[in-house]
């Protein structure tokens, strides 16, 4: 039972990263309907601002305000990177075929993993120990501070996101946007301007994702958004892509699964079996689990 | 008309540099490592240690007259792009390689040296490398079972672990040294609880670290590369194992103790003695020079033992007076007298095998240095 609970932790931990990042690529799906191969290397991206934030702009100062302040600087200079990632790669391809905005999505993905390359060098860069050690032995079961931190605030980032996309004015911009861009063009939303919305905040809450990489693992190379932008992907399909809660359920279930599986079964199998689950789910449920089956536009 | 003529001579000017360049012979020295990746760190030292050695050398006149010209080329740490580099460094004209760091992408170039006739030398620890009999190949560290018996005395018998705990990743080092370790810990009558394996570069072993955890071991032994056993101690840690954790020679680099952070306290490591333990001239002077270069220090003994292995087949062809590679390499296979090295002294069995070899533990203490506790 300890192991079990134990697991069940470890797996919230990262599910809630995988489900931060998938929000990324649920949100541009529904809206654009284009796949941002490049945020998984935004997400790399934040967590080498927020290490050159902490060591430039802070000057190496280790206070609770200062891990604040690295989280808002590095999630607004990740926004303005969405943005205009938006309107460099993918604004021009718009009435383009999908073939060529998808395209331009895996070119943008190279150029910024190998921009990370040039600015940060090719080495393992190591983040500081911003969070101090400090971990509960409950009857067994140890839970560290940093994990609570993620699970918490990945969490209220997420109540917020949901409340803010069927609550607000703007969310129902959002959802009219993604049901049909010409109709809610009629209806007099800006369809351009939340698109950047969308941009920005997939790419803050990818830039808070990265940054717990960055916190929890410590260790961060420029290459190392590929993995992270897979398995949040994968997170994405599981739960719907297009749908947010999908992409948080997915992202939860993705973490849980592969703790499950390298504890149970063997670290070896644990991508073997996490695509195995995709390839049922999708056998099963082709729109994913919370997704809907939308009829598509001619 | 005036610019016409400044063009043509210009011309004629780049023609006689271009031929001037392909007419001057080189010793071309190929480098072989990640300088990308996971091992950056490892892969740069190496290249940065080829190339203050080959400047040192030129500086001196070169290798009979000729000067050393570094071709470095990036495998990073695996087999498929160490292909690549094999060949790629084989039409360049190299006469030697340096490298590679890892194992994996030293063996699968392995073969298009040999088939080139291309003298290689490489860190890597895994028996495999020396069992193939190609005469090209040169090991400039100490083999994995070396390490294994050593690794196994010290849990067994110096420091008497009851529960032993092994953990390693795919790779032909890492892989290799954990297998041997198990079989050594067997024969000398410890008793493994568990053997798992990780992924390397996965980042979360919290899962398999759980799993150990409930096993109740009182030492784990990571066979594997510093990049992932920082963070494997770090993991260990939070999860409240409290048994030692000992790391296999690849985990001695700086990042190891910056990638665990407050937990790197402790942890022992398995190597032979560190750069800054070394206690030779020759080293001394050589790490201070690279120190005044590149401002830092080598990131750990691996790129010192490369540069061994260069400056072992340097002084093979400077003994013959040729520029062969086969009868360099029959001379390091039969060395009267062994040469003297940054990291000791250097001479080869038959088998390509670095002879000699003494290793010792060192823990980590809290400001990240290291403290020899234990040595052969």
């Amino acid at each position: 039972m300890d192991i079990f609970l134990q697991q069940l932790a470890n797996g919230l931990t990262i599910g809630s990263i995988f489900a931060l990042v998938a929000l990324g690529y649920t949100m541009v799906y529904g809206v654009m309907k284009l796949i941002n191969f490049a945020h998984g290397d935004m997400v790399a991206a934040s967590a080498f601002v927020g290490l050159t934030i902490y060591t430039q702009v802070m000057g190496q100062a280790t206070s609770l305000v200062a891990v604040i302040a690295i989280f808002f600087l590095s999630a607004a200079v990740m926004a303005c990177v969405g943005i205009i990632l938006e309107r460099l790669a993918y604004r021009p391809l718009r009435e383009a075929p999908r073939l060529s905005a998808v395209v331009s999505a895996l070119g943008a993905s190279l150029m910024i993993q190998n921009g990370i390359m040039l600015i940060w060098g090719p080495q393992m860069r190591i983040f500081p120990e911003l969070i101090p050690q400090v971990y509960w032995d409950i009857n067994g079961v140890v839970i560290s501070l940093i994990q609570v931190l993620i699970l918490v605030l990945s969490l209220g980032l997420m109540i917020a996101l949901y409340l803010f996309v069927e609550k607000t004015r703007m969310g129902a911009a959002i959802r009219a946007s993604a049901i049909d861009q010409d109709a809610a063009r009629l209806m007099g939303i800006n369809v351009n301007r939340i698109i950047a919305i969308i941009f920005i905040i997939g790419s803050s809450l990818g830039a808070v994702g990265g940054l717990f990489i960055g916190l929890y693992y410590r260790g961060i190379t420029f290459n190392m958004g590929w993995q992270y932008g897979l398995y949040a992907f994968i997170a994405a399909i599981l739960g719907g892509i297009g749908n947010i809660p999908g992409a948080m359920l997915g992202g939860m279930m993705l973490g849980l699964f592969q703790a499950f599986i390298a504890g149970y079964i063997s670290s070896t199998w644990a991508d073997a079996f996490t695509f195995i689950l995709l390839i049922l789910i999708l056998i099963v449920r082709p729109t994913g689990l919370l997704g809907e089956r939308v009829a598509g536009k001619v | 008309m005036k610019r016409t003529f400044r063009n043509i001579l210009l011309t004629l000017f780049t023609i006689v540099l271009m031929a001037g360049l392909s007419w001057a012979d080189t010793l071309k020295v190929g480098v072989q490592a990640p300088i990308t990746g996971s091992y950056a760190n490892e892969g740069q030292g190496i290249e940065n240690g080829v190339r203050l050695m080959a400047a040192q050398i030129n500086a001196k006149g070169g290798v009979m007259g000729r000067q050393i010209e570094v071709i470095v080329c990036d495998d990073q740490g695996t087999a498929m792009a160490a292909a690549i580099c094999a060949k790629d460094l084989v039409n360049k004209g190299v006469a030697m390689v340096i490298g590679s760091y890892t194992s994996t992408a030293a063996e699968a170039a392995q073969k298009t040296y040999f088939n080139a006739g291309v003298l290689q030398t490489s860190d890597g620890t895994a028996d495999s490398l020396t069992e193939h009999g190609y005469w090209t190949f040169l090991r400039n560290s100490f083999p994995n079972s070396a390490e294994a018996v050593f690794a196994a005395n010290y849990m067994v018998n110096v420091k008497s672990y009851k529960r032993i705990a092994v953990i390693s990743d795919f790779s032909s080092y890492a892989a290799g040294l954990a297998e041997a370790t198990v079989a050594e810990i067997k024969k000398a009558g410890g008793n493994v609880v568990t053997y798992a394996k990780i992924k390397a570069d996965s980042q979360n072993f919290t899962p398999v670290l759980t799993n150990i955890k409930s096993k109740n071991p009182d030492v784990i032994f990571f066979a594997g590369y510093y990049s992932d056993g920082g963070q494997l101690r770090a993991q260990q840690k939070a999860l409240g194992i409290k048994a030692d954790f000992i790391g296999g020679d690849a985990n001695d680099n700086a990042d190891f103790a910056k990638l665990a952070g407050s937990s790197a306290k402790g942890a022992l490591i398995i190597n032979v003695p560190s750069p800054d333990a070394l206690p030779y001239e020759i080293a001394k002077t050589f790490i201070a020079d690279y120190q005044r270069t590149y401002g830092m220090m080598p990131p750990s003994i691996w790129g010192l033992m490369n540069i061994d292995g260069m400056r072992a087949i340097i002084h093979a062809m400077e003994h013959n007076q040729s520029f062969d590679t086969k009868k360099a390499a029959d001379y390091l296979h039969n060395m009267d007298k062994p040469l003297e090295g940054i990291t000791g002294s250097i001479s080869f069995a038959a088998d390509g095998n670095r002879i000699g070899g003494a290793y010792v533990v060192k823990e980590i203490q809290a400001d990240n240095s290291y403290k020899v506790i234990y040595a052969q």
